[in-house]
């Protein structure tokens, strides 16, 4: 890596699969370095990719920091580069620099019962820590994943989940019912609520729209979670990925830097701008 | 070191600068703002419009350029500051404080290479304020002083038609040494004269922040107080305060295309401000400050509650240009002391 | 002479009938000199109210930010918003009014004439009090009366007022719900667009060195913009820091933000970002000169506005703002219009 924090280093996109269609489609990207190594990265770490000519973006890195050919990106189009990054071909080269922020501290968890909540395109974000976790399965007692979309046409790694089966509880829920759902029909919150995941020796890790997060965290605090048994991870607008240009600042933290991923005993110290 | 330097040798210690490039306010079009020159230093300016900030953070600074032929990949070229060593005359003690403030930005955590690159060539000869150049100085509540040397290379006194000269830094004796027939050793009586001078800037009044120790505790116990959203009335949301600001720092980065095909531009570093309403906007048009109140209310934690965390120091040195400047009346002092008044 | 106190008298009793959400109006600062934009609800708040000649602001701009606050909230108004208004901030509501950017009925106008004088440019100030800073400034007669350190300082108006005061020409409200002070329309103590005379004296290369200078100087601030009413657009032509994102906007609308111009103040983009702008006020500045003042190095932007406001006026007989039942100038077509500069 170059000395230069804003200089990126070439990334070729190796594969994309379409997660989800629609106006709030989501790819996922697997990107390879063009010359030599990319970074190493922990769970819960973002990175700065490019499209050159149309600019930057943070993304949460959804592969784990097991794997070492390639990292993982799963985008949904919203703007202006993620939209950019619909359009790319297997092939071509795109820009990374990173990684930032700090990680999901997985290796305090051994030995306990891991419970992931995810909604929506925060899936991507808790994804290396499940991997993870997975692949070091008799490190952690139960793991449980709730994941919810709107419809079922909005719920993302559909196979990954599948498979994920044979290691964890897995909960999916939608928020309509719908023909052919046979899971849970409601928001993720609810579908926590119902499940009621008992918090002793446990650990859990939430990601998803804001909303969901929200009223996540006020479920679980019912269920008997102390704030310090629950962790998230937050995206605020970021433009350096290094502390400087001020836009992901909340509070006396940037959290480029000091996120993105946060105990609820911490994030609820912060003013709730993000 | 400390020296007298005669009023009519300055052109001449300037002149003795070749190692440097010298800027000294100059006033045009109506406002005073640093300007390369030659000779003919007269620091008789208020404080400059802008502050000296640009020197090693410029408003727009270019990161490196990219091409791109279709089916190649994209070849990118980084484009480091070769600036020339500027020396910058007639900098006041708050813009002076601005210097480690904005040092511990780009320093910490990580090196920002390029402001790096142009900070390390850059000097400041700092002048002292004998009285406060602005209405709204209040650099005395802040933890600063009309004759503070923070950040500075040399600092000046004026003494009528004389300077008294200070090398704050081993730069600063450099600059001198380059000139040093030109200098004279201060008597027992200067020394004395400086020293009234100092003590008669000091017991200046200036405009005041009521609790500024307090501050970063009383605000934090104040963020969701009404008066954040009846202070913010005003606001027009425009980018004075923090354009103008010695120690804001917040940019944008952006690619702009000079061609599309074959791909051809720069990306680019410009200063940003926390005050226009895109600034926190997410893509999902989530705005976690989405009106004036929470962004001046931002503006004002930072320099005086989040800087102050992080650093032990308020952020802002109370040069008062953003309550002079701001056209519809919002003034940070005003606001400090009204937020903070009635928190235990 | 205005009596302050009758306007606060109307200001209260207003707001004690319920006959008006707020009025906006003026209050004493609290950096010195300047008063400041006040936005008084209750009653008792009213006695704040002042008219001195630092009420330079166009506080039609608030106008506009009310509505577009009502329309973040999905509301609508229970009851008007009283505003006080200058000659040439009445005409820029009118324009508003032309616009249908409001109702009539939302809004209470309450003019105050501007009679002998105008206000205060601090630019033209600052030299006659040898150093020492105004702390307050009041009317009397055809004088500004300037308090200071050194005591009380005497000006004739006409040496220390804004350039566009000198040259107005409407300086009564002539649209308006109650209004105070004489008229002395007609009073003219400059030549209307004199300045923009001098500079068209000269030749092709110094009005572009001109330009070009000045245009490098602008450091994009976007204060001129922030502060002009008839800058309302949510989204600007030149950038979209203003663009209102919603739930329902789609990706497209996202990633097509308008980006006329980049971020970067270079000359290219203030010309794009200060010409373009000139442009969509034409027929619609009322010459407030708010920008001009706002901008905080000095780019003589009224002089651009000016040259819209003369075209307009000498081309197709155009005031801005005149009255609310009157055309609009980019809206309406006449048969006598010219026709002679499309070939």
């Amino acid at each position: 890596m170059s000395d230069n924090i804003y200089l990126p280093q070439l990334a070729r996109v190796a594969s994309i699969k379409e997660e989800v269609a629609g106006e709030r489609s989501i790819k996922t990207f697997r990107v390879e370095p063009v010359d030599g190594e990319l970074f190493e990265h922990q769970c819960g770490q973002c990175a700065m990719l490019s499209i050159f000519g149309r600019g930057e973006s943070m993304i949460s890195i959804a592969s784990s920091p097991l794997i070492r050919e390639y990292k993982q990106f799963s985008i949904m189009r919203v703007g202006r580069v993620s939209s950019a990054f619909h359009e790319l071909e297997v092939g071509d080269v795109v820009g990374i620099r990173g990684p930032y922020g700090n990680n999901f501290p997985i290796d305090d968890w051994r030995g306990k019962n891991l419970i992931f909540i995810g909604g929506g395109c925060g899936l991507a974000p808790i994804w290396p820590v499940i991997t993870t976790a997975v692949a070091q399965r008799d490190n952690f007692k139960n793991i449980t994943v709730f994941y919810g979309g709107r419809s079922p046409r909005d719920i993302m790694y559909r196979a990954e989940l599948d498979k994920l089966r044979d290691a964890a509880d897995v909960h999916l829920s939608v928020d309509k019912a719908e023909e052919g759902w046979d899971s849970y029909c409601g928001f993720v919150p609810a579908n926590v609520m119902d499940k009621a995941p008992s918090p002793s020796n446990a650990i859990a890790i939430t990601c998803g729209p804001p909303i969901m997060i929200k009223f996540v965290i006020q479920n679980l605090r019912q269920i008997g979670f102390t704030d310090e048994q629950i962790y998230t991870t937050i995206e605020n607008k970021m433009k350096c990925g290094v502390g400087k240009c001020g836009r992901c600042n909340v509070g006396k933290d940037y959290v480029c830097v000091k996120g993105p991923v946060y105990s609820w005993a911490e994030l609820k110290d912060l003013p709730e701008e993000y | 070191m400390e020296k007298i330097l005669d009023k009519k040798q300055v052109d001449a210690w300037v002149a003795a600068l070749t190692d440097w490039e010298v800027h000294a306010p100059v006033l045009e079009d109506g406002i005073w703002a640093y300007q390369p020159v030659s000779g003919a230093v007269r620091l008789n300016h208020p404080n400059t419009k802008q502050s000296p900030k640009g020197f090693a953070f410029p408003q727009r600074e270019i990161f490196f350029s990219f091409e791109q032929i279709k089916g190649e990949p994209p070849k990118l070229t980084q484009i480091m500051p070769q600036a020339a060593r500027h020396a910058v005359f007639g900098v006041r003690p708050c813009d002076g404080r601005g210097v480690p403030r904005m040092d511990k930005v780009f320093t910490d955590h990580v090196d920002d290479p390029y402001y790096n690159a142009r900070r390390k060539n850059v000097a400041y000869v700092g002048l002292a304020c004998n009285k406060p150049p602005s209405p709204n100085c209040f650099c005395l509540s802040v933890g600063g002083s009309p004759v503070s040397t923070d950040g500075l290379d040399v600092q000046l006194t004026d003494m009528g038609d004389r300077y008294f000269v200070k090398a704050v830094t081993e730069t600063g004796k450099t600059m001198m040494a380059a000139a040093s027939s030109l200098f004279a050793e201060p008597s027992a009586a200067d020394k004395k004269q400086l020293k009234q001078i100092h003590a008669d800037a000091v017991a200046h009044p200036q405009r005041k922040i009521n609790d500024p120790d307090g501050a970063p505790a009383k605000l934090e116990a104040s963020f969701d107080s009404p008066l954040w959203e009846e202070m913010a009335r005003a606001c027009i949301g425009c980018g004075i305060c923090t354009f103008l600001c010695p120690t804001c720092h917040c940019f944008d980065i952006n690619d702009e295309v000079q061609n599309k095909a074959p791909l051809k531009g720069q990306r680019v570093r410009t200063w940003d401000n926390c005050q226009f309403p895109d600034f926190t906007m997410h893509s999902s048009g989530h705005n976690p400050r989405e009106n004036t109140a929470a962004r001046l209310r931002q503006r004002v934690n930072h320099k005086f509650q989040y800087f102050h965390k992080n650093f032990g120091m308020h952020q802002c040195t109370g040069c008062g240009r953003c309550v002079s400047e701001c056209p519809v009346g919002i003034d940070i002092v005003t606001v400090v002391n009204k937020v903070t008044e009635n928190v235990g | 002479m205005i009596n302050i106190q009758d306007i606060r008298d109307t200001a209260k009793d207003m707001l004690a009938k319920g006959e008006v959400r707020a009025v906006i109006g003026y209050r004493r600062g609290s950096r010195g000199m300047p008063a400041e934009p006040a936005f008084i609800t209750n009653p008792e708040q009213a006695e704040e109210l002042v008219w001195d000649p630092t009420c330079f602001h166009n506080l039609s701009l608030y106008l506009v930010e009310d509505r577009k606050f009502l329309a973040h909230l999905n509301k609508t108004s229970d009851a008007p918003i009283a505003i006080i208004a200058k000659g040439c901030d009445a005409r820029s509501i009118v324009v508003l009014l032309q616009e249908h950017y409001f109702k009539r009925e939302d809004v209470y106008i309450i003019g105050v004439s501007c009679e002998g004088t105008g206000v205060v440019d601090e630019r033209k100030l600052a030299p006659h009090l040898n150093g020492f800073q105004a702390t307050k400034a009041v009317f009397d007669g055809d004088d500004f009366v300037f308090t200071t350190a050194e005591g009380e300082k005497r000006l004739p108006a006409r040496e220390v007022m804004a350039d566009r005061c000198l040259e107005c020409r409407n300086p009564f409200p002539k649209e308006n719900n109650v209004v105070f002070g004489e008229d002395r329309t007609g009073r003219e103590l400059a030549e209307p667009f004199a300045a923009l005379a001098r500079f068209e004296a000269q030749g092709t290369g110094e009005r572009w060195d001109f330009w070009s200078h000045h245009f490098d100087r602008c450091i994009r601030c976007f204060a001129c913009r922030s502060v002009c009413p008839m800058c309302y657009c949510d989204e600007c032509v030149v950038d979209s820091i203003t663009f209102p994102v919603t739930p329902a906007t789609t990706a497209e609308e996202k990633a097509n933000r308008i980006r006329w111009i980049e971020r970067s103040a270079t000359r290219s983009e203030n010309i794009t970002y200060l010409m373009t702008r000139a442009m969509h006020l034409a027929g619609r500045c009322t010459d407030c000169g708010e920008c001009e003042r706002a901008c905080p190095v000095n780019v003589p932007i009224r002089l651009l506005n000016n040259k819209m406001e003369r075209e307009a006026r000498e081309k197709f007989g155009f005031e801005p703002g005149a009255s609310v039942g009157g055309p609009s100038l980019v809206a309406s077509f006449l048969d006598s219009d010219p026709g002679d500069f499309i070939r």
